[in-house]
């Protein structure tokens, strides 16, 4: 197990608040070793997967190890003709999905950046994309999982079967727990076949075409397998904008589906005032990767991403409300709107980077005194600890104390990083 | 619990909840007494709550008086989770049976847990939604039931179960507390950790459920083997080829012939099995469907092929389908069904076990189940008045468990784990998982006042003893 101290932590800080070493386990009993040591010690511990969604939640209370699982990367199974697939979670997205191609499988994780995204990393931050209205949640395909907890100890919950009531359902509650239950060692899930085609449309969208057109889309007769309206997002995110941004459309499934489903998509549009689409079929995968990678696209320290949730039917109101707030505080305002899902992701951002750290707290504040249901996807960490990070707390707090208690008596997994300081 | 104490404490929940709520005689207990699995003993008290507070006012009683708590929904589960087998006070929903809200728009509905699985599905109809978990039991059965067991069914091949559709709950704790969880709060997956938790970590007192879009198309085709095993391994080949159909059920020989006596849908008599297939979706789709998994099923030793020519015969299979269980019990003593789920690769062998272990103990076997799954439904032939039968079932049972386990699969796949499995489930989980899992009972249900005895194995720290297991399940006890 190599184990470095400064300088090589600098890729672990937040902030200011830098770990004193780094350890990366070659072995589930090593990391479990190491844990109970560091538990027993009273240090307090982040895991890292590749970081990609180290900008979730508060920056830790304490800190003095990280501990990086990417070498925790092996496929365990893959029970191809099962469509199930055991892997350990330290392996990337990229990795992943790339065995499941070899069988023409997938899982829809929906994950950005998968080049460093980690398997574990994206369950433990509860990420969730615009594909789940189609396929589910990442915690929906996964049919088992390895822990490691505070103390040491190995767990497993599940199986390699696809429908399994057998014991407490513990995978649900480590997925999204952002390290602060214990660490997702290893992950079994249920694969998916690749659809037949896929295909991206985009179109302009004229002045006012907006709301007609999310209406169009919503109740086409094929859904698409995510229907998002852009505004902005120019250098991230395929097409270009009209005065009311652009649609981004993923259609997936057999090939005369999908044709007739554009067929029928351009009729809609045309009838919502929108002339013109554009659909391709090669590269539809790279577009999408980049759509998503979009979430978690900073500009450079100008820039907060929001995860603003809703149901679907509030997805405009929503978009207005965060309109009007970013134009009162003077900030540039790009949203992805979600109409299959409700959510709302914003990019906020400032010109000048002394309006960063003047402008964007207020709206911080302004934004969660509207809406309740705010996740901070990324943030210059500058601005941290003066953005709320997690929203209005959740109803069942007091149990969510309850059970961080119980798993990790000590405070060692991530202290203060979750909702409501926990 | 002393007659006196009994007395006090049936007192305190009239005078929180109403004398109309609240059944003490032993001829109006008897029906709260056993599920669909096991008969078992008389609780103290039955409860009818109108609403949360009702229920938080009868957990905070039962608390006081250190009474157990056993949620029920309709007791068709088939593991003993609503038998009150340490006493205690029953709740059940019958009086909480209403659809709260249904929001087309979001595609969405809140319900109480009492409402029955099926009459979601009506209300939702003419909105052109539907709710996806189907259990067989879905004309009795209820959604808090469903909820409390993660009820799969037919359909949960390519829908789910039910920790995939509910998305929020309200529940009270254990210290009476009414709380709220919703899959879109930010924080942990309470939803996720209730659902399946068998009454044992808060009683449900609403659920939010997703409703999906009726498929504009559906097929349903029926294709004849000459044994289980086959039928099996084309279920295995058909899903080995990235095909998911909606269901893939099997059921053998003696089922059909039960099920045909009874509903007369068509199914063939002669075959040793039959495959029941579903494809839905869209209309543009359905003919490659169709092909594609027409020929494996030949290619994998299917007799005939047969498509289900109009919506009403499909009906007419489906019903009979779902009522198996029931058709058997027209025919049979008693059964034990056994539930258990393996890798779809490893049905053949399976079934091949399941029915090597039934020639061992001289068992009859019919076998229903949710092959596309792997999740297995023997069910076990018995008479319950022969001592030697009983032992031979709950023996055999065992044993198909081990199986399976062997073949890397589990004890239960829908049916939950209860009462009758709790002693199996060591034989899947280690102590420390189980220990892990005892950690969120912990926060949820400190004094271990919810549904005592189920799930968890007896401790061989209390040095508890197996109380033998009475499957007395069949006779058409629910039907
Ligand atoms: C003929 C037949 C066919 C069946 N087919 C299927 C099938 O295809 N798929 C399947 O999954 N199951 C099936 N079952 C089993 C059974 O129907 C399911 O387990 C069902 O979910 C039980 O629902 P119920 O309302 O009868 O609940 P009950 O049996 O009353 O209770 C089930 C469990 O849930 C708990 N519970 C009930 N209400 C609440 C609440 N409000 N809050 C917290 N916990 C609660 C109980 O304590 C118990 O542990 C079948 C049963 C029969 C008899």
């Amino acid at each position: 197990m190599a184990v470095n101290s400064a300088p090589g932590t600098s890729g672990y800080a937040f902030g200011e608040r830098a770990p004193s070493r780094v350890i990366t386990p070659e072995s589930v009993e090593q990391l479990a070793a190491a844990l109970r040591d560091c538990d027993t010690k009273g240090e307090a511990v982040v895991f890292f997967g590749g970081g990609t969604l180290q900008g979730l939640g508060h920056a830790p209370a304490r800190y003095d190890v990280a501990v990086n699982l990417r070498a925790l990367n092996h496929v365990l199974e893959y029970e191809f003709r099962d469509l199930t697939i055991s892997v350990e979670a330290g392996m990337t997205v990229e990795q992943l999905n790339a065995t499941l191609a070899e069988r023409g499988q997938f899982v829809p994780l929906d994950a950005p950046q998968t080049a460093r995204s980690t398997v574990g990393g994206v369950l433990a931050g509860g990420w969730c994309g615009p594909r789940r209205a189609a396929y589910g949640r990442p915690r929906d395909a996964l049919i088992g999982t390895t822990v490691v907890l505070a103390d040491g100890t190995i767990a497993k919950a599940g199986g390699m079967v696809v429908k399994n009531v057998t014991g407490y359902d513990m995978s649900k509650l480590y997925c999204g727990s952002l390290g602060t239950l214990g660490a997702i060692v290893r992950a079994n899930f249920k694969t998916l076949p690749v659809p037949q085609t896929r295909r991206i449309a985009i179109a302009r969208l004229p002045e006012r075409t907006h709301r007609r057109a999310a209406e169009h889309i919503a109740s086409l007769d094929v859904e698409p397998a995510a229907a998002l309206v852009v505004q902005g997002f120019a250098d991230d995110i395929d097409g270009h904008d009209g005065i009311d941004g652009r649609i981004f459309l993923l259609f997936e499934g057999s090939q005369t589906l999908v044709d007739r489903s554009t067929r029928e998509l351009r009729s809609a549009l045309g009838a919502a005032g929108v002339p013109e689409t554009t659909l391709f079929d090669a590269g539809a995968g790279m577009a999408f990767a980049r759509l998503l990678d979009a979430y978690l696209v900073r500009l450079g320290d100008r820039s907060v991403t929001y995860r603003i949730l809703g149901l679907p039917s509030e997805l405009l109101t929503r978009w207005e409300t965060v309109s009007r707030l970013a134009r009162e505080h003077g900030l540039n305002l790009e949203t992805l709107q979600d109409i299959r899902t409700g959510d709302l992701i914003a990019r906020v951002s400032a010109t000048l980077s002394g309006h960063v750290t003047e402008r964007i707290p207020g709206f911080d504040v302004a934004l969660h005194s509207a809406l309740p249901r705010i996740a901070v996807l990324t943030a210059p960490e500058s601005l941290r600890g003066s953005l709320a990070m997690w929203g209005a707390l959740p109803p069942s707090l007091q149990t969510m104390r309850a059970l961080k208690a119980r798993f990790d008596p000590k405070g060692t997994l991530a202290p203060g990083r979750y909702v409501g300081g926990i | 619990m002393e007659s006196a104490t009994r007395e006090r404490f049936a007192e305190r929940l009239i005078d929180a909840i109403g004398a109309d709520a609240v059944l003490t005689a032993p001829e109006d207990l008897a029906v709260y007494s056993f599920d669909a699995y096991s008969e078992e003993r008389l609780p103290s008290a039955a409860v009818l709550p109108k609403d949360a507070r009702d229920v938080s006012a009868i957990v905070r009683i039962a608390n006081e008086c250190g009474e157990p708590i056993v949620p029920r929904g309709a007791g068709t589960g088939l593991c003993g989770g609503a038998a009150p087998v340490r006493g205690g006070v029953v709740v059940s929903f019958a009086r909480m049976n209403r659809i709260l809200s249904l929001d087309a728009a979001n595609r969405r509905a809140r319900v109480q847990p009492g409402l029955i699985n099926l009459d979601l599905s009506k209300a939702a109809l003419p909105h052109g939604l539907f709710f996806g978990p189907d259990p067989s039991s879905q004309k009795i059965s209820t959604l808090g039931g469903n909820t409390g067991t993660n009820a799969g069914g037919p359909h949960a091949l390519s829908y789910g179960s039910m920790t995939n559709h509910v998305l929020g709950l309200e529940y009270v704790d254990g210290s009476g507390e009414i709380l709220h969880t919703a899959l879109d709060d930010f924080g942990y997956d309470l939803t996720g950790s209730l659902v399946g938790s068998e009454g044992t970590l808060g009683i449900i007192t609403a659920i939010d459920l997703r409703l999906m879009r009726l498929p504009p198309a559906i097929r349903v085709f029926l294709a004849a083997f000459a044994d289980v095993e086959t039928a099996s391994a084309a279920v295995s080949a058909i899903v080995a080829a990235g095909i998911v159909p909606t269901a893939l059920e099997i059921m053998d020989k003696l089922i059909v012939q039960a099920v045909e006596a009874h509903y007369h849908a068509g199914f063939p008599l002669d075959a040793g099995a039959v495959l029941l297939v579903e494809i839905a979706g869209q209309p543009d789709d359905m003919q490659a469907g169709e092909r594609a998994i027409g020929e494996i099923a030949r290619a994998h030793g299917a007799l005939s092929w047969r498509s289900a020519t109009d919506a009403d015969e499909r009906d007419a299979l489906w019903a009979a389908r779902k009522g198996a269980a029931g058709a058997l019990g027209r025919i049979a003593p008693n059964y034990y069904i056994q539930d258990a789920t393996v890798p779809r690769t490893r049905l053949p062998q399976a079934v091949h076990r399941i029915d090597e272990i039934a020639r061992a103990y001289k068992l009859l076997v019919g076998n229903v189940f949710h092959a596309g799954d792997g999740n297995l439904h023997p069910l076990l032939i018995f008479d319950r008045r022969e001592r030697r039968q009983v032992e031979a079932v709950i023996a055999a049972g065992t044993e198909i468990l081990t199986a399976c386990i062997a073949l890397g699969g589990t004890i239960s796949g829908e049916h939950g784990i209860g009462y009758e499995k709790r002693e199996t489930l060591p034989l899947v989980f280690s102590s420390d998982d189980l220990a892990t899992m005892g950690r969120v009972r912990d926060v949820f249900d400190p004094k271990r006042l919810f549904n005592p005895d189920k799930i968890f194995p007896s401790g061989a720290v209390c040095g508890e003893v197996r109380a033998q297991p009475q499957p007395a399940a069949g006779a058409g006890a629910w039907l």
